[in-house]
């Protein structure tokens, strides 16, 4: 490591000055949404559900990503991550939104989850899987992933904003001992709310393979996020001396890894499902094979893989801010393109439906616009990065 | 912080302050020159008492493994357990295994290059060393499977005078392509980083014949600025051929049983639960070869500190892990699946006529590296030895029990029969680790195990701004 640390910068906090009247639109056009959302909840519970769901899990992939590269960061003892890991923070920290935002979803819960209607209470299959499907058991289950979610969030956010105060190496142990703590917990609720909200979708469908190919997702696009939040705040003028092309050119490879290990991860599944050729599974991929899905999973092999791979091949673009944001961008919007078919075919099974946009448009702005009103709030609450972290001073000489 | 606690001694810290101290790479000061002549001398002194007394019970036990091969060429595959239905038993088993063994080499050398894992210096190339020797004892058992052996080339894709062409649509034939092309990537990538340690060995030669020996290798090596230059990137590019490697081989792997409709072995969580699997028993194998190298040449302790041992205990660990959860998985999907075969082959695994082996399997796999969680056994050498031969068996009884197990109870049961090794299957699988400890010996008498010039790199004075004050 160079002797050449540059001088360790000032504190940064997030002025509201830069979002001016920006935080109260975003307040505003969350409730417009959400009363549009609720008119259409009224109108079309069942399209409503499937729809809100779709954005639920969109939005909570990022959130839970947010959780994932913090544990991470803790797990590895990293340094190239400390000037961004605040940010991480902040996007965990908005589970505990995502814990309310669950609550519609209890209300449509038959239209979605069909093993909880009365009509299919005596399908030999559900019989078989009671012990695990039945209502008590999921509703305690919803509680225990978000109670995870919070306090897993809330003690590493609260241990490194602490830190700010004091500087002293304790919190970065005690948050080492949280993660341990934590770890493998965040994979079990990862994995089972993963199997409880979508794979539920057609309970007699099942892959071994499905946790970790919601996982892959999660981390690929609260990376891509994090690239974006980063961006934003330096255009706002902060963190210029702080985050340079060199954490970008990390979180580039770091984007590029999971685009690869989404693509490794989602051809195993398929693969093995279309080799073995076994009814019982290949619905799944049927369906979603059939009518224009055709076309979006196919859209999706292209445009989730093989853009952004090639695309983020070379080093000069994983050093270039813009490049890498409409990079992170495409990313997401292929992230939203494939939590859609994993959500909508199982309502309309024809293709695409277009009048269902009417619905799934205002349920991404509505939890879209709420998530993004609280992370303004989470940005004034704290330093913009961890300012007092024992490794920021390597973390900020950062040559790779 | 770090300016205030650069003022104090160790001493006066903190136990929080002392925990985010990065401990040096290489300890006690070792200079340039001294790693140059303690890693050559390893190879360059008298070949020590203690090499031959391991070396001749390895090269008894590859004389037994050539003689098992000899007799079951002879006679037939039948002198293996093989049955029906247990079509693949113990060859296949061992074959996985070896495999599995190889990949930590791969791991440490193109993925923590990648990463800029500077730990992983002291280490990658007795790792990868250990890669190529387990890629040579896995491959023959496919060799010898192919039941005629004479016309084992037969598996590359070659035209030949019968117009007979491979089905390429079998995981077994993608296998021959994944395993070769990841032990010839390995080749390429082991000699590579090779050739400017043989420069140095053949200019501290002392005879004609080891000039001669280490010169033909170092390929001409002066160490020159466009030499290096050269050098770098086709490391660079060969760890990025390598790191797709890592996961393509023992994914291909598992598609030879993921791909089947038997319950038990067609299940979509295998390829990366093979990879994580794969990653943990090697690993493992890596430290119980290094500590007791370690142990033998005791200044090596400097290159090869406790703190590269925790790191790896960790991998161990993380790795481990991923494994207990697809364990879990699988159990859980089975039975989730309400899909009865497939709830009969995972109670057959835990409770039938093999439940010794899933138990020990369970054991040693899940439940024993999660002592790692304690720093007190990750640092002492001894007790890391000790446990990473629960990996280093639960790894086999992993692919013992996927393959005999779930074979031995077919879809019908008046098919279903027991699998019982026979003398040839246990020698021959003994006889592998006399060809694997036989060859690393020989590694370690004729090149350096240790990368000298990358563990230069990390020195502190490797630094261009080294000792500079601002």
């Amino acid at each position: 490591m160079s002797d050449h640390a540059p001088a360790e910068p000032k504190p940064e906090f997030f002025d509201y000055k830069h979002v001016g009247g920006r935080f109260l639109g975003l307040v505003g056009l969350a409730a417009v949404a959400f009363v549009a959302v609720l008119v259409g909840a009224v109108l079309d519970p069942k399209q409503f559900a499937f729809s809100y769901l779709f954005a639920f899990f969109f939005f909570l992939t990022i959130c839970m990503g947010g959780l994932f590269w913090t544990l991470v960061h803790h797990a590895v003892d990293a340094e190239w991550s400390v000037v961004v890991r605040r940010q991480m923070e902040n996007l965990a920290s908005l589970l505990v939104v995502m814990a309310v935002l669950f609550i519609p979803l209890f209300f449509v819960r038959e239209e979605l989850w069909k093993w909880m209607r009365p009509e299919n209470a005596h399908d030999p299959l559900l019989l078989e899987k009671a012990a695990y499907l039945n209502l008590p058991f999921f509703t305690f289950r919803v509680i225990f992933y978000f109670a995870f979610f919070i306090l897993c969030g809330g003690l590493l956010r609260a241990f490194s904003i602490a830190q700010d105060r004091d500087g002293s190496p304790r919190y970065t142990i005690l948050n080492r001992r949280v993660t341990f703590a934590s770890a493998l917990l965040f994979a079990v609720c990862l994995t089972f709310a993963a199997v409880d909200w979508l794979m539920g979708l057609d309970y007699h469908w099942f892959s071994t393979m499905w946790g970790v190919y919601i996982f892959a997702g999660t981390a690929l696009s609260s990376m891509c996020v994090l690239v974006l939040i980063i961006t934003a705040l330096r255009s706002a003028g902060y963190l210029q001396n702080v985050v340079t092309v060199e954490h970008y050119h990390i979180m580039g490879k770091l984007m590029m890894a999971f685009t690869i290990f989404w693509a490794y991860i989602g051809f195993s599944q398929y693969m093995l499902i279309w080799y073995a050729n076994i009814p019982e599974e290949t619905v799944y991929f049927l369906r979603r094979n059939t009518g224009t899905w055709w076309y979006g999973s196919q859209f999706m092999v292209v445009g989730h893989f093989f853009v952004p791979f090639l695309m983020l091949l070379f080093q000069r673009g994983k050093k270039t801010p813009l490049f890498l944001c409409g990079m992170a961008s495409w990313i997401l919007l292929m992230h939203m393109l494939d939590m859609y078919i994993i959500v909508m075919p199982a309502y309309h099974k024809a293709g695409f439906d277009l009048s269902a946009f009417l619905f799934d448009i205002p349920c991404l702005i509505a939890i879209g616009c709420t998530l993004a009103a609280v992370f303004l709030k989470r940005l004034g609450e704290s330093a913009l990065y961890p300012v007092r972290d024992p490794r920021l001073p390597q973390s900020l000489a950062l040559k790779n | 912080m770090a300016d205030a606690s650069a003022a104090r001694t160790t001493a006066e810290l903190t136990p929080a302050e002392q925990a985010v101290i990065r401990p040096p790479l290489v300890l006690n000061k070792r200079t340039y020159g001294w790693i140059g002549n303690y890693v050559s001398s390893i190879v360059e002194d008298k070949t020590p008492i203690w090499w031959w007394i391991c070396l001749l019970p390895c090269v008894l036990l590859t004389a037994v493994l050539g003689f098992c091969i000899t007799y079951l060429i002879s006679t037939g595959v039948g002198v293996w357990g093989n049955n029906h239905p247990v079509g693949w038993a113990w060859d296949i088993t061992n074959f996985v295994f070896w495999i599995g063994i190889g990949h930590a080499g791969t791991l440490i050398s193109a993925i923590l290059f990648l990463t800029r894992q500077k730990w992983r210096t002291s280490i990658n190339r007795a790792a990868e060393a250990m890669t190529l020797f387990a890629v040579i004892c896995a491959a023959i058992y496919p060799g010898l499977h192919v039941g005629r052996v004479w016309m084992a080339w037969f598996l590359a894709p070659v035209p030949n005078a019968n117009g007979i062409w491979q089905n390429f649509r079998s995981p077994l034939l993608w296998d021959v392509f994944a395993v070769s092309t990841y032990f010839t990537v390995s080749v390429l990538f082991w000699y590579t980083g090779l050739i400017p340690d043989l420069a140095t060995l053949r200019d501290r030669a002392t005879t004609k014949i080891k000039k001669f020996f280490y010169g033909t290798l170092a390929l001409g090596w002066r160490g020159g600025n466009r030499q290096w230059r050269h050098y770098e990137m086709a490391y660079l590019l060969l760890a990025g051929l390598s790191t797709p490697l890592v996961l393509s081989v023992h994914s291909v792997v598992s598609f030879d049983f993921a791909t089947s409709v038997i319950p038990g072995w067609h299940t979509t969580i295998f390829p990366p639960y093979f990879v994580a699997g794969a990653i943990f028993g090697g690993f493992a194998m890596v430290l119980t070869i290094m500590i007791p190298a370690c142990a033998i040449y005791k200044p090596l302790h400097d290159l090869v500190t406790v703190s590269h041992v925790d790191k790896m205990c960790k991998v161990i660990l993380f790795t481990g892990s991923i494994v207990g959860y697809a364990y879990i998985m699988e159990l859980f999907m089975a039975w989730y699946s309400a899909n009865p075969y497939e709830r009969a082959a995972f109670w057959y695994r835990a409770f039938g006529p093999f439940w010794w082996a899933y138990w020990s399997m369970m054991f040693c796999n899940v439940i024993a590296p999660q002592i790692f969680w304690f720093k007190y056994f990750r640092t002492h050498l001894v007790w890391v030895w000790i446990i990473c031969q629960f990996p280093n068996a639960g790894m086999w009884y992993e692919r013992f029990v996927i393959i005999a197990t779930t074979l031995s109870r077919d879809f019908l049961p008046s098919a279903w029969a027991q699998f019982h090794p026979t003398w040839v299957d246990i020698w021959m699988f003994i006889g592998t680790f006399g060809l694997f400890g036989t060859l690393f010996l020989l590694f370690i008498r004729f090149l350096p195990m240790i990368c000298m010039f990358e563990v230069k790199a990390v020195l502190p004075e490797a630094d261009p701004h080294h000792g500079e004050k601002h």
